[in-house]
Order: C-alpha cells, then structure tokens, then sequence
C-alpha cells in the first residue's frame, strides 16, 4: 500500500571494506526515494551515483546477487541489523516498520568479507560436502525406479528442500562464530533431508557420523534464532532434534554392536 | 613401528595436528554426557535438596531430613561419586562449551534468544553460587570474612565431644539455626544466595528442557511446546520452594543456646581456615565469631 508521507530522501549507512584483509569502514550515500524500491535498486542507484552525503566521489559499493525474486540466496546481506535478502527487502515495508529513513547495510558478519557486501560463503558448500548433501546414484549399473514417497513425507521433505544456502539462519546463531566449525542448521537441516529419502539413507551412517564431531549437531545451543529468520520457514529446529534424535539411535546400536 | 628418536620438533607437531586429542574424538559421548550429568544426578538432586530445604517451614521437619540424610552410609562414596565429580564435570566442560559463542540478543531479541542467553548467564551465577555455597556451609572456609558454617547438631565431630544438649538430653539440634544463621548473618548473603538459588532453579529447568531437544525427545514444536509446559512446572515448584525455605531461615530465631553452640563450634572450624585474612586471626575468639554471625539482623 502506498501511503502519502513518504520521504523525499534515503540514506544508507554502508559498512564497506576494500579488500578480505583491511578494516571495514563506514560510508553513508544519499538517494531520492522513489515508490516500490528494494534494496537491489537502491544499491543500483548508489553503485550508479557513487557519492557519499560528504561529497566524496568513492569506487561503487559491491555487493552481490543474482535471482531478485529469494530463491538463489546471493543477495543475503544484514539489513538493519538483520539478516535477509535484499532483493526481497522492500524500502516501503522497512519504512513503515521503523519510520526511520536512514537504512544501514551491512555484509554478514558469520563469513569472511570479499568486499563491501559480498562475503564468501563456501563454508557452508564445505559443510554440505562434509555431511554428503545427495543422493548418491552414480554408477553403472541400472537402479530402477526410484522409491515411492507418502504424501505427508513428500511434504515433510519438500519443506526442507526449499533451502537456499543463504546463511540467515548461521547469521543469526549466537553458537555460529566466523571461525568455529559449527556446521550449524543449515547443513544439520540437508542431512536430514537426505536422510529421509530411500535412497538418500544408505548415507545416513555416514552423515551421522559427520554430525557426531566437533562442530556437529550436538554443538547446538537451541537458540532457536535459524528458524525465526529462516525466509523459506524451513522448520529447522525440528531437523536439529530429529537429527538429535538418529544421533541417539545411531550412537546407542555403535554402543552395543560394538561398531 | 621403526626405532625413531624422540621428542623431535617435527615429530611432536605432526603428531597433534594429525590425530585429535580425546576431547575432539569423544567429542559427541562427552557432549551428551554434559547434557545427562546435569539431569542426573546433579539435576536431581537440585530437586530433593530443595524439597529438603522447603521443611524449613515446617518445625522441626527440617532437622528430621538432614539427620536423615546424615544417616545414610557411604555418605562421602555418595557425596564425591554423586554430586561432586558430576558438577566438577559438568561445569568444567561447560566453561569450555561457554568459550565459543557470540550473544545478539540486540539484533534478535526473540525470547528463546533471551532463553538461550539467560542459560549461559546463570550458568556462571551456578559456578560462583555453588562453589562458595558448598566452600562456606559444607567445607566450612572463611571466604574473606565469609563464615557461615552449617552444623546437624551440637557435636564436635573430629572429637566426638558433645558441646550441648536439648531439653530431651539429645545433642542440641542445629540444622535449622545454624542455616538461619548463615542466611541471615548479611543481606548480601541474602541476596547472593536468592540470586544463586534462583539461578540454578532457572538453568535446571531450561537445560531440561533443551535437553529434551538435543537427545531427540522433543521433535516437533508442538511436542516443544508441550515439555516447555512441564519444564516450566518443575521450575516454578522449585521456585516457590526455594522461597519457602528462604522464608523459613529469615524467619527463624535462633535461641542464645543455639547461637553460642554454633560459635563455639564455628571457633573449632578456625584451625583449618586457609582464605583468612592474617591480620584477622588475631582477634579471632569464638566469642567474635558468634557476635559477628549474629549481628547483621
């Protein structure tokens, strides 16, 4: 909904950064406001017109992206404080949400700068591989039709393949550091999702066995932030007690089988 | 293996950076025996300790469950296997636990954030409350002027020697005042032992709550929600028996005879004290001692 008090002006307070190694720093660019902005078209506008509010004629904020419609998860950056994707991050919504026209764009503080607002986020592609995050049908040989599914664990499974690998969820985790191995809710969340799927599961021990070291599911302080900023309401704080739970079954039959 | 010569720099490296120490390879046991230690036997006896405390309501209740308790045998087997090597666990792995997270409740101030957060706060409060709790009733030290030993009865138990005697000829009993006593010699022991107290109640419900999580109890939000709800009984029940038994030591007067039994005791305790100021060993009569744990009411 339009309304009509909108301002004439929006500022952006930018933390920048050169290059993965210097100190961040801060720069503030003035924009005229215009109807149905996100935050996209207002670092487009500031990339082309790339004059802070002191007047200083400075090298266009970088950031990243690649979809503008919150399915490819690139455009991720920490908003107000908040983690979110910016092609979705509506100026007439944050607007009406804090009635303040100064907007501070930050790039998420869990992973290494590469510049301005793109950050490097292969940590979590790392831990995907560390939890084998497929299904595993290479081969030769021929493996026939693949298993049936129940509605409801179609549904149940379709919920978490809608990750993005943003990394809202490791943003928000007070247990996710930049440098611990914490592999946090989104890979716990995938190895679920692989393990619930017939043929998925013949990896299921393997990926158990990943969640079971330093960093794994049981590093999980139940914070409960990942799910709350989770765009896609992935429920992920039931993967991590599901996970929790073949953990308990995995480990007790190692236990007695002696494995 | 082939004969090698030891303690070569590039040996000793190569060997810790290539296998992980134990911690890292008993890491999930260790971590799942943290959770277990704090539920039993340390959360369950969160629980009876408080009930126990709770009689302090009831006359002479109180004293009937510490004799009680004092009566049963291998007591210390009980006291080193049960409670003080599952706390000294629990708590030194979780210092480490504790080294490797970063708060932002200002930027997510959800109330399972707060929760999450509220945990690690009263997880420290726990380490301090319960260590000078245990170093000043049970070990009986002076914790900088802090003495506020708790006794069963009136008997000298290194000597056997019986200091007084009640009305029925019994050694005079003193669990009751001298836990009056100790709560009452200050209000910043006071207050120290609402905030510790109520610390511990708030991590044991919470961390058996989380724990229903992290061992896979809980699944669903729903099934959450629900074990919340018991969770939040248990620690409201301990709460209102915590305030009971603080109410029953504030409000308990301790007779001239009970109070010089436990000076006198309180002056035997002094050979052992080690924290003692010097300078304080000098005035140091049991007679002072008695005064100076009275005189705050």
């Amino acid at each position: 909904m339009i309304k009509s008090n909108k301002p004439k002006t929006l500022t952006f307070k930018i933390k920048r950064q050169d290059d993965p190694k210097s100190e961040p720093y801060w720069q503030a660019f003035d924009m005229p406001y215009r109807p149905s902005l996100n935050i996209i078209s207002c670092l487009q506008y500031i990339a082309g017109h790339a004059t802070t509010t002191g007047g200083k004629d400075v090298a266009p904020v970088v950031w990243e992206c690649s979809c503008l419609e919150e399915v490819c998860g690139s455009c991720t950056m920490v908003i107000n404080g908040r983690a979110r994707q910016s092609c979705s991050a509506l100026v007439d919504e944050i607007l009406d949400e804090t009635g303040d026209t100064i907007i501070t764009l930050e790039p998420m503080s869990k992973f290494p700068v590469v510049r301005d607002l793109w950050v490097d986020r292969s940590r979590m592609f790392e831990n995907l591989k560390k939890v084998k995050g497929w299904v595993p049908i290479d081969g030769t040989h021929k493996l026939g039709e693949g298993p049936q599914e129940s509605p409801e664990q179609q549904d149940m499974r379709y919920a978490l393949s809608r990750c993005m690998t943003c990394g809202c969820c490791l943003e928000a985790c007070p247990q996710f550091t930049i440098d611990n191995e914490f592999i946090g809710a989104q890979a716990i969340s995938q190895a679920r999702y692989f393990n619930e799927h017939e043929t998925g599961a013949t990896l299921k021990d393997e990926r158990l066995d990943a969640l079971s070291e330093v960093g794994g599911v049981s590093d999980c302080g139940n914070a409960q932030n990942c799910v709350k900023v989770c765009p896609k309401d992935i429920p992920l704080t039931e993967s991590i007690a599901a996970t929790g739970r073949q953990l308990t079954v995995h480990h007790i039959k190692k236990f007695f089988t002696g494995k | 293996m082939p004969p090698h010569t030891p303690h070569t720099p590039t040996q000793t490296s190569t060997a810790s950076s290539s296998t992980p120490g134990p911690l890292a390879r008993h890491h999930f046991l260790l971590r799942r025996l943290h959770s277990l230690s704090g539920i039993m036997p340390v959360g369950i006896f969160v629980i009876f300790h408080l009930f126990t405390n709770m009689q302090m309501v009831f006359p002479g209740k109180f004293q009937h469950e510490v004799a009680f308790i004092h009566s049963m045998p291998a007591l210390l087997f009980i006291e080193i296997f049960g409670l003080w090597l599952p706390i000294g666990f629990h708590a030194l792995l979780g210092i480490g636990y504790m080294m490797n997270w970063v708060p932002n409740t200002i930027s997510y101030s959800y109330r399972d954030n707060w929760r999450y957060t509220m945990q690690r706060i009263t997880a420290w409060i726990a380490l301090v409350f319960i260590f000078a709790h245990v170093a000043t009733l049970r070990w009986r030290l002076n914790l900088w002027g802090w003495h506020t030993p708790f006794y069963l009865d009136a008997v000298n138990h290194a000597t056997g020697e019986v200091i007084a005697r009640g009305d029925d000829g019994e050694p005079l009993a003193l669990a009751h005042a001298s836990t009056a006593m100790a709560l009452q010699s200050s209000y910043a022991v006071l207050a120290f032992y609402i905030i510790g107290v109520y610390g511990v109640v708030y991590h044991w419900a919470n961390g058996l709550w989380t724990a229903a999580i992290s061992w896979g109890l809980t699944v669903s939000v729903q099934a959450q929600k629900r074990w919340g709800g018991v969770c939040a009984v248990l620690g409201i029940s301990l709460g209102l028996f915590s305030a009971a038994a603080i109410y029953g030591a504030m409000s308990y007067e301790p007779t001239a005879q009970e109070q010089a039994a436990i000076a006198q005791l309180a002056g035997t305790d002094e050979p052992n004290i080690e924290v003692d100021h010097p300078e304080d060993h000098e005035t140091k009569s049991p007679e002072d001692a008695g005064t100076g744990v009275s005189s705050g009411h």
